[in-house]
C-alpha cells in the first residue's frame, strides 16, 4: 500500500476543492514588509480607496485625482489601502491530548488539516508561515521563522506525520515565540486547551493557574499587537463522556502526567460533564475578556465548514463571540 | 474428633476460589487514555491502584465461614466412650427403644431420647448387609416395624420415629410401657424368624426399670443387647445429674381447723446431689389455677422432705383441682416430675354409722350413748350424721344392699360380735376403698372370730381380755391408767405439747379394769395413739388400703372402765372420727399414670375432659363392660360424665374424678450398672459417636450472622 502523501493526508483533494478561491483575511489591519493582500495600518499601493490629500512637492503625479482636484480646485493626491504581506504563526499542540479518536476523527489529524489548510492560504497569497510543535515535552522550532517558502506546507505536513505523544511545554513554546514575530503576525494555537499545563497530584487550582498562565502568554502576545486566535479541537467523546454503563473504566491521562482514575462510568459522568462545562466557560470568557478569537472545532465533523466558518471568523464577518459547533 | 465423611474435606479446596475469583475475575476494566482525566473525580472510593486485595477481614470472616460449612458436611463426631457389641454377620433383629418418662432426663445439655435417637443411628449404620431389622418404641400406641431387610428397614425405622417424636398421629408421652414390659412384643416379632442369628438391642438408660430391668434372654433364647444412652456396658455407670421432683402428693380433711379445711401433703425427693450441702426448694400450692400458698422446704442427698399446705375451701362438695407445683426448677433436668395434681372435695358431712352391739333401755347402760353423746356435743357435731343401728340391722343392710355402705364414711362397731363370715368381706372391702372403721371391744367380742374375719383390717390382732392387774408384769393394781395421748400420732396432728388442746386430751385420771391384749407383730405397721400406763394399747391404728381403722382395746362405755366419763373423752372421740373420716376419697385421688387406660366406672358412654380442654368420647368396647379412657396423654385434671342427660343428679352421680401422672419411680436415675454381653457367632463392636456437627452449624450460622453485620457497616462507612 502506498503511503498517503502527508500533504494529500491533510488536505485532500476535496478541501482543496473547497478552498481553492478562498483568501485568508484577518480582520484588523496588519503591517507586512512586502505587498500582501490584507490591510495595512499604513496608506500605500494598494487597489482600495482609502482617503484624499493636498499634493506635496515629491508624491507620485500618477497618484493625482484630478476629478477631485477640478471640484476642490486644488491639486489633491488618492490614497489607497497599502496590502502588506501576513505573517502566520502556528504553535501545535502536539501533545498526548491530541491523539484520541480514530482516522479522520482524530485530533491531531484534524488538527493538522486546519494547520495545513492556513498554511496553503497563506503561501498561495503570498503571506509568510511559521509554526512550531511541542510534543513529548521538547519542541520542533525548525521552522518557527515565517517564510513564503512553499517548501513550508511540506515541511509542516512532515512535522504532523509524527503521533503526538507526551506533554506540551507552552510556557516554552511562547517564550521561543515572541522573539520570532518581528511584526504583527497572526498567530494561531491549535490545542484541545483541556490541560495545557498541570500538577501531577490533579491539584485543579494548580491547574488553573497553569491555564491562566496560558492565556496571559496570548494575551500579552495581542497586547504586542499580534492577532491571536485559538482553535480548540475537541473530540464529540470529550464533550459527551458516552461512558455511562456501570461497568468501571480505566482513564489514562495521555500526558503521563495524572495518575489513572478507575471507577464506573456512570458515576463518574455527571461530575465530568460539569467541570468540563465549567471549563469551557471559563476559556471563553477568558478569550473574550483578552481579545483572543477562540474557535471551537469537533473532530467528528467536516473540516470544510469549519474551515470556512474559521475564514469568515478571522475576516472579521459577524457571529457568535465564540464560533463553536456542536458544543455544550 | 474424627470425622465420618473425611472426603468432605475436599471441599477446603473450594476456599481458595474466592481468593483467585477476588484477583483474577475482577472485571478488567477498559481503559481508555482520555485527554479530560483532569475533569475527572470517581464518586465512589474506587482503588485506583491494581489489583489490591480489599476488605480482607470480611474474606477473612468468608473463608471461615465455608471453612465451617465443609467441616459440617464432614460430619465431625467424637467418640464416646460406649462401644456396644454388634453381630457382624447378618442377623435378625428388633430395635427396642425406651420411652418411659426418665428418657426425658437431660444431662450436658442432651435429653436421653436425643442420645438414643444418636445409637439408633449407630446401629442401623453398624447391623450388617443381610441383616434384617425391626423396631419397637415401649408406648403401645407407637408405630412398629416388621422385620425388613436392613436396606429398607433402616429409613423406615427411621421415619417411624421421626414420625411418632413429632406426635403426628399420637403424642408420644412417658411410661406407656417399662423396658421389660415391651420386651415381649420385640420377642414377637422376631418369634418367626430362625434362620438367622437374633437379637435385640435394647436402647434405653440405665436405670433400674431401665437397661436395669432387661434379662439377658428373651423369650428364652433371643439375645438382648442392652445399648446404654450413658456409660458402657461392664463399667461403672456415670453419675446422673442431680434433680428434684414430687413423690407423692395426698390430702386430707383437717376438720381440726375447719370442717371445709384440707391438709395437702406434697413428698419431695432429692435424687442425687452434693453430700455437703442441703438443697432448698420452694413448692407452691394452686387451687383451681389460682396460687395460694407457697412453703420451703430443705432436702439432703438421696433425700425426701414433705411440704404441708393447709388450705379452707370454699364451697364444699364439687371437686377441685389442686396443684403442688415446684418453684424456681427452670433447670431441673427431669422437669415432667415437678408438679402433680389432686381432686379435692370436701366433706359436706361426715356419715357416722354406730353398731350398736350392746343396746339398753338405760342410756347410761346403752354402748353407744356416750360415744353418740360426746360426737353431738363436739366441735364436729355440724359436720357429723350419726346414725346408729343394730346389728341385725346391719346385716340386713349388708345382704340387701349394693353398696350398702357407700356412703358411710366411718364405720363404729362398738361392742359388735364378728360379723357372719360372707358379710365380713364387705366390711375389708369398704375400708379398703376407704372408709374409716372404728372397733371398739367388749363382752361380745371374741377375739378368735374377729381375727378370723377381720384380720386384714385389724392394727394387730386380739388375744385376750384381761382385767387390769394381771397384765404380765402387773399383779397388784386393779385398774390400769392412761398414759398421756401420743401427740405425734396423726389423729393428734396439730396439737402441741403443753397447749391447750393437749391439756384438754388429758385422760391420765381414766380407769380401766379390763382391756384386750393384742399380739405383737411390727409388720402390720400398726401406730398407737394412746396407750396404758403398762404400755399396752388402748387405741392403736393402722392403715388398710385407702381406709383406717382405729382399736379401742376397751369398752367405749363404762363397762370396762370410766374413759368416757373423763373430759378427754369428747376430744379423743372427735379427732377419732375425723382421723378416719379423713381417709382418701377414691373418686378425689384417683390417679393413672400417663399411658395407663383408665377404667371408669360403669358401663356407659362417659365424655371426658381432658387437661387441655378437649371433650373425648369414650364408649365402652363390650355391652355390660365399663368404659375404658385410654388417651391418659397429658398429666393433669380429668373429669369423665356418664350420659350427658338433661337430669342434673345422674350427671352428677355419673361425674368421675381423677388425675393422669407420671410414674414417680420413672424419676429414679438412680444408674445401675449395664452388664456387657457375650455373643455367639461372630460379632463386632460399633462406637457409639457423639455428633458434633451441629454444634459447627450453629457456628456457621453465627458466623453467616456477623458476616452479613459487617458488610452492612462496611457498605456505610464508604458512602458515609
Amino acid at each position: 500500500m502506498t503511503e498517503l502523501d502527508p500533504i494529500e493526508r491533510l488536505l485532500p483533494a476535496t478541501l482543496r476543492a473547497a478552498l481553492a478561491r478562498r483568501e485568508l483575511i484577518v480582520r484588523r489591519p496588519v503591517a507586512g514588509a512586502r505587498h500582501g493582500v490584507h490591510r495595512s495600518p499604513r496608506p500605500g499601493v494598494g487597489r482600495d480607496f482609502r482617503d484624499f490629500r493636498a499634493y506635496a512637492p515629491g508624491d507620485d503625479p500618477r497618484r493625482l485625482d484630478w476629478r477631485a482636484a477640478a471640484r476642490s480646485q486644488r491639486l489633491v493626491v488618492r490614497q489607497t489601502e497599502s496590502e502588506d504581506e501576513l505573517d502566520l504563526a502556528l504553535v501545535i499542540d502536539g501533545s498526548g491530548g491530541m491523539s484520541y479518536g480514530e482516522g479522520v476523527e482524530q485530533k491531531w489529524r484534524r488538527a493538522g488539516t486546519v494547520a495545513a489548510a492556513l498554511t496553503s492560504l497563506a503561501l498561495r497569497q503570498g503571506d509568510r508561515v511559521g509554526f512550531a510543535i511541542a510534543r513529548a515535552g521538547g519542541l520542533a522550532l525548525e521552522a518557527l521563522e515565517p517564510v513564503a517558502r512553499r517548501d513550508r506546507l511540506r515541511l509542516l505536513g512532515l512535522g504532523l506525520a509524527d503521533e503526538p505523544s507526551g506533554d506540551c511545554d507552552w510556557s516554552a513554546l511562547l517564550d521561543a515565540l515572541g522573539p520570532s514575530l518581528r511584526r504583527r503576525t497572526l498567530v494561531v494555537a491549535i490545542s484541545d486547551f483541556l490541560d495545557p499545563g498541570g500538577s501531577s497530584a490533579g491539584e485543579e487550582g494548580a491547574a488553573r493557574e497553569h491555564d491562566e498562565a496560558l492565556i496571559r502568554g496570548l494575551t500579552s502576545l495581542r497586547s504586542a499587537g499580534h492577532d491571536v486566535a485559538l482553535i480548540q479541537i475537541l473530540h464529540r467523546d470529550e464533550l459527551e463522556f458516552p461512558w455511562d454503563r456501570p461497568r468501571v473504566i480505566e482513564l489514562e491521562d495521555p500526558r503521563g502526567r495524572r495518575a489513572s482514575v478507575e471507577g464506573p462510568g456512570g458515576s463518574l459522568r455527571a461530575d465530568y460533564l460539569d467541570k468540563l462545562n465549567a471549563h469551557l466557560r471559563w476559556l471563553e470568557q477568558s478569550c473574550e475578556r483578552g481579545g483572543l478569537l477562540l474557535a471551537r472545532l469537533l473532530s467528528d465533523r467536516e473540516p470544510a465548514p469549519q474551515l470556512l466558518d474559521l475564514l469568515a471568523r478571522l475576516a472579521g464577518q459577524p457571529g457568535d463571540a465564540v464560533m463553536r459547533e456542536g458544543g455544550p | 474428633m474424627s470425622l465420618l465423611a473425611p472426603l468432605a474435606l475436599l471441599g477446603l479446596l473450594g476456599l481458595s476460589l474466592p481468593l483467585i475469583a477476588h484477583l483474577l475475575g475482577r472485571e478488567r476494566p477498559q481503559t481508555i487514555r482520555f485527554a479530560g482525566v483532569r475533569f475527572v473525580r470517581p464518586r465512589e472510593p474506587v482503588v485506583t491502584q491494581r489489583r489490591e486485595l480489599r476488605d480482607w477481614p470480611l474474606l477473612l470472616l468468608r473463608l471461615l465461614m465455608l471453612a465451617a460449612f465443609v467441616l459440617v458436611l464432614a460430619r465431625p463426631v467424637i467418640n464416646s466412650e460406649a462401644a456396644v457389641a454388634v453381630l457382624a454377620e447378618p442377623h435378625d433383629t428388633v430395635i427396642l427403644l425406651d420411652a418411659s418418662g426418665s428418657m426425658d432426663l437431660r444431662v450436658d445439655g442432651k435429653a436421653e431420647h436425643e442420645r438414643a435417637n444418636e445409637r439408633l443411628d449407630s446401629l442401623l449404620d453398624a447391623i450388617p448387609p443381610g441383616s434384617r431389622v425391626g423396631l419397637v418404641i415401649a408406648d403401645p400406641r407407637a408405630p412398629e416395624v416388621e422385620l425388613t431387610p436392613i436396606a429398607e428397614g433402616g429409613p423406615r425405622i427411621r421415619a417411624a420415629v421421626d414420625a411418632w417424636e413429632r406426635g403426628e398421629k399420637l403424642p408420644p408421652r412417658a411410661g406407656a410401657w417399662t423396658m421389660a414390659e415391651a420386651l415381649p412384643r420385640a420377642a414377637t416379632l422376631l418369634s418367626e424368624a430362625q434362620e438367622l442369628p437374633r437379637a435385640i438391642y435394647a436402647i434405653s438408660d440405665p436405670t433400674e426399670r431401665g437397661l436395669g430391668s432387661l434379662p439377658e434372654l428373651a423369650d428364652g433364647a433371643i439375645t438382648v443387647i442392652p445399648v446404654s444412652t450413658r456409660g458402657a456396658p461392664g463399667q461403672p455407670p456415670p453419675t446422673p445429674p442431680e434433680h428434684v421432683g414430687i413423690r407423692e402428693l395426698s390430702w386430707e380433711p383437717a376438720l381440726e381447723l375447719d370442717p371445709k379445711a384440707v391438709r395437702i401433703t406434697a413428698l419431695i425427693h432429692r435424687y442425687g446431689g452434693d453430700q455437703d450441702e442441703d438443697l432448698e426448694v420452694g413448692a407452691a400450692l394452686e387451687i383451681d389455677g389460682e396460687e395460694v400458698a407457697r412453703t420451703r422446704v430443705k432436702l439432703r442427698p438421696d433425700g425426701d422432705a414433705a411440704a404441708e399446705f393447709s388450705h379452707t375451701l370454699a364451697s364444699t362438695g364439687a371437686g377441685v383441682r389442686a396443684r403442688v407445683s415446684l418453684l424456681d426448677r427452670d433447670d431441673d433436668p427431669l422437669p415432667i416430675d415437678d408438679r402433680r395434681h389432686l381432686w379435692i372435695a370436701a366433706h359436706e358431712t361426715i356419715e357416722v354409722l354406730v353398731i350398736n352391739g350392746d343396746p339398753s333401755v338405760t342410756r347410761a347402760n346403752d354402748e353407744i350413748f356416750f360415744l353418740s353423746t360426746a360426737l353431738r356435743h363436739s366441735e364436729l357435731a355440724d359436720s357429723l350424721s350419726v346414725r346408729g343401728l343394730a346389728l341385725d340391722q346391719l346385716e340386713d343392710r349388708l345382704r340387701g344392699t349394693q353398696n350398702p355402705l357407700a356412703k358411710v364414711d366411718v364405720l363404729v362397731l362398738a361392742n359388735v360380735r364378728a360379723l357372719p363370715p360372707e358379710l365380713a368381706p364387705l366390711i375389708v372391702e369398704r375400708v379398703a376403698a376407704g372408709m374409716g372403721l372404728w372397733i371398739s371391744v367388749g363382752d361380745r367380742v371374741s377375739a378368735t372370730d374377729y381375727n378370723a374375719r377381720f384380720a386384714p383390717l385389724l392394727p394387730l390382732l386380739l388375744r385376750e381380755a384381761v382385767y387390769a392387774g394381771t397384765a404380765p408384769g402387773r399383779t397388784e393394781a386393779r385398774s390400769e391408767g392412761v398414759a398421756p395421748a401420743q401427740l405425734s400420732h396423726p389423729i393428734f396432728a396439730g396439737t402441741l405439747r403443753g397447749s391447750s388442746e393437749a391439756g384438754e386430751l388429758d385422760l391420765g385420771a381414766t380407769r380401766t379394769r379390763r382391756m384386750f391384749l393384742l399380739e405383737p407383730d411390727p409388720r402390720r405397721g400398726a401406730d398407737i395413739a394412746v396407750a396404758f400406763t403398762s404400755g399396752a394399747p388402748a387405741l392403736i391404728t393402722r392403715a388398710h388400703g385407702q381406709g383406717r381403722v382405729a382399736l379401742l382395746t376397751t369398752t367405749i362405755d363404762r363397762d370396762w372402765g370410766d374413759l368416757p366419763l373423763r373430759p378427754g373423752f369428747v376430744p379423743l372421740a372427735t379427732r377419732t372420727i375425723a382421723w378416719l373420716a379423713g381417709a382418701q376419697n377414691p373418686s378425689s385421688r384417683d390417679a393413672v399414670g400417663i399411658g395407663v387406660a383408665k377404667q371408669l366406672g360403669r358401663s356407659a358412654t362417659y365424655s371426658v375432659t381432658t387437661p387441655a380442654g378437649a371433650s373425648v368420647p369414650v364408649t365402652p368396647k363390650r355391652e355390660g363392660e365399663p368404659a375404658v379412657f385410654e388417651a391418659t396423654d397429658l398429666p393433669g385434671h380429668y373429669s369423665a360424665s356418664a350420659n350427658a342427660s338433661g337430669d342434673e343428679q345422674a350427671s352428677a352421680a355419673g361425674l368421675e374424678r381423677f388425675v393422669v401422672e407420671f410414674d414417680p419411680r420413672e424419676a429414679d436415675t438412680t444408674p445401675v450398672a449395664i452388664r456387657g454381653v457375650a455373643l455367639d457367632g461372630e460379632t463386632g463392636t460399633v462406637t457409639i459417636y457423639e455428633p458434633r456437627w451441629r454444634e459447627l452449624a450453629l457456628v456457621v450460622l453465627l458466623l453467616l450472622g456477623i458476616e452479613s453485620g459487617a458488610r452492612l457497616w462496611l457498605r456505610r462507612r464508604r458512602t458515609g
